[in-house]
């Protein structure tokens, strides 16, 4: 599974880089606060940065939390099923998680299309080209649907060596494993 | 246009596909792509593409970012030991002792932390460790940490008032200012439930009798100071009218990063590890909130906000009729969902019912997240439930559910408030905007 373990690495990768991003983000709107207050003086378009930081890392962070299985799910009735339904059912889900990043990674790419085919930019100060933060949106978005399938796919690889490898894969987080995180 | 009949089956499909296990956010935007493609075919899914960039790139959902990331960097601040114990050299005379402490810990730490699993795992820890050595009531122990970690969601700043702000277009500081209160009340209705438990039945508690010298107390008060600090800067900047939501959080941020950096609690694998959290879950939150978007989207085309409307006018239902209602409705839901799957779940049907009705979405916000926090702690799926009997590692989960019963009766107890005196969650917001 190394192959697996790089993906991992690169998500994680992600979510580092994201989070420095956010970090820095922080500063700059602090910043931006005191400039304005103090030296009466506003960078332009801090607000417009911020969107543009949340729709790609988000994207990005939707790809990581797929391979780390911190998307939201209802386990009240999954649980209860036979394991082999349960097998079947989180198999299904991530499919289905794949599908649905898919078709939204579709629409993103008509807008982005858009975009590029009518030259749109930002109508703020900063005047920024959409298709720059719209093309790594969708790039977050594509690589959101890959992340699921391919998790979909270990999850199928480990059933051959039984029910419980294909769990840790795709089954959701246990109470143990959430406790675990936040102390993390 | 669509009838009552099959927004409801398009409801009970979206229930469906989440019961069976798919994600979340799946169900719904295929309930949405669903409805859509009943009612209308293919060209109308296209048409969200542009809404879909605009939702995700709106400098309103900065903020959950911002608030995730300044939850998670307070939890690795290494406050938590000491912010106990300074609540304890003031709660634990207080006939009850140190599950007035529990509370209060977990009130002042979810406020910021934003995470109510986070705060049952953290303060619970802490907490458990120091209560080995006493004689307390097991049950009511569990109780206090999963009922007090519930209260951070409904005192601001809370990342469950912005997504309702963001789905129903109320304002987010309104919304903060809301909580205020109703949170402080709640925090001392579960305090006056555990004195008069503890008056009831001494047992229950070990009497507290010495508490350290007034000079070593005052010393320690310091160690509060983060939480309220960063509290009091984050909200002040709010209604002092010189930041918005956003930059309140990026401030917080900022103060939480220098905190850790002053305790000596910043590294490199400290700050990858809340970045790492803090892009996950706001990327989870991230993704619910746009398929919500999404399906609330194509239920407004679909007619069902009129659909739920002449419903309403037609059973000749008022106001508090409908609540009382949705009190049982979001009891039975809680029972079984995920606390933010039912918010975001519930808002595309029921909110135009609370709009026709004329009752403000601020109020109905506090409501909303004040049914969320009974839901974190009914069995069987009440997440904090489990979190407590998790880091407590032994026995039985029953106990929880026994220590959890006044707590439950205490939320219920703040709702039949909010309803007789709406003012009380009103009055902020009104005297502030």
């Amino acid at each position: 599974m190394a192959r697996a373990n790089q993906w991992d690495l690169i998500m994680r990768i992600i979510g580092i880089l994201g989070g420095y991003a956010c970090l820095g983000l922080s500063f700059l709107i602090v910043f931006e606060i005191f400039a304005r207050k103090l030296f009466n003086h506003s960078l332009q378009g801090v607000d417009e940065i911020g969107g543009y930081v949340v729709a790609i890392t988000g994207t990005f962070g939707m790809a990581l939390a797929a391979v780390e299985r911190a998307h939201t799910r209802i386990d009240v009735l999954l649980l209860r099923l036979p394991g082999r339904v349960q097998a079947a059912l989180n198999l299904l889900s991530y499919v289905a998680l794949g599908i649905g990043a898919a078709f939204m990674g579709y629409m993103g790419w008509r807008t982005l299309d858009d975009s590029l085919t009518f030259g749109s930019v930002s109508s703020s100060p900063l005047q920024v080209p959409l298709w720059i933060p719209q093309s790594l949106w969708v790039a977050g978005l594509v690589t959101f649907a890959l992340s699921a399938l391919w998790t979909a796919l270990r999850g199928l690889l480990a059933l051959r060596h039984g029910l419980a490898n294909a769990d840790r894969v795709l089954a959701p987080p246990t109470v143990a494993e959430e406790i675990e995180e936040a102390r993390k | 246009m669509i009838d009552l009949a099959g927004a409801l089956i398009g409801f009970v499909i979206m229930l469906g596909l989440m019961f069976i296990g798919l994600h979340v956010g799946i169900a719904m935007l295929a309930t949405g792509v669903l409805g859509a493609l009943v009612y209308f075919g293919p060209p109308v899914l296209l048409s969200f593409g542009t809404n879909l960039w605009a939702v995700m790139n709106d400098f309103l959902l900065t903020t959950i970012p911002l608030f995730v990331l300044l939850g998670e960097l307070l939890l690795r601040a290494g406050i938590t030991r000491n912010m106990y114990e300074s609540l304890t050299d003031w709660l634990s005379r207080l006939p009850g002792g140190l599950l007035h402490t529990n509370i209060g810990a977990c009130a002042m730490f979810s406020a910021v932390s934003g995470s109510s699993v986070a705060t049952a795992a953290t303060i619970g820890t802490v907490a458990l460790d120091e209560f080995k050595r006493r004689a307390y009531h097991e049950p009511l122990v569990l109780g206090t940490i999963a009922a007090g970690a519930t209260l951070g969601i409904l005192i601001p700043p809370s990342v469950n008032l912005i997504i309702y702000g963001a789905l129903t277009n109320t304002s987010i500081g309104q919304l903060f200012a809301a909580g205020i209160l109703p949170g402080l009340l709640l925090t001392l209705l579960f305090m006056a439930i555990i004195a008069a438990a503890v008056l009831w039945k001494p047992s229950l508690a070990e009497q507290v009798t010495e508490v350290p010298p007034r000079a070593e107390r005052l010393r320690r008060l310091r160690y509060l100071l983060p939480p309220l600090g960063i509290f009091v800067i984050v909200m002040g900047a709010i209604y002092g009218g010189w930041a918005t939501p956003t930059e309140a959080a990026a401030l917080g941020v900022v103060l939480a990063f220098a905190l850790a950096a002053a305790n000596r609690a910043l590294s490199f694998p400290m700050l990858h590890a809340a970045f790492i959290a803090t892009i996950k879950t706001s990327a989870m939150l991230l993704f619910i909130i746009t398929a919500a978007f999404f399906l609330n989207f194509i239920v407004g085309l679909l007619g069902v906000p009129q659909a739920m409307s002449r419903a309403v006018t037609e059973l000749g239902l008022d106001a508090t009729e409908m609540i009382l209602i949705l009190v049982l409705f979001y009891l039975v839901m809680g029972c079984f969902l995920e606390t933010l799957s039912m918010m975001v779940g519930t808002i595309p049907v029921v909110m135009p019912v609370i709009l026709h009705l004329g009752i403000d979405p601020v109020w109905f916000g506090i409501f909303l997240v004040i049914m969320m926090e009974l839901a974190l702690i009914t069995p069987p799926v009440g997440m904090n439930l489990y979190v407590v009997q998790g880091v407590r590692g032994h026995g039985e989960l029953a106990d929880v559910y026994r220590g959890i019963l006044p707590f439950v009766a205490a939320m219920l107890i703040m709702i039949g408030l909010i309803i007789v005196w709406p003012q009380i969650v009103m009055i902020i917001p009104e005297a502030l905007f």
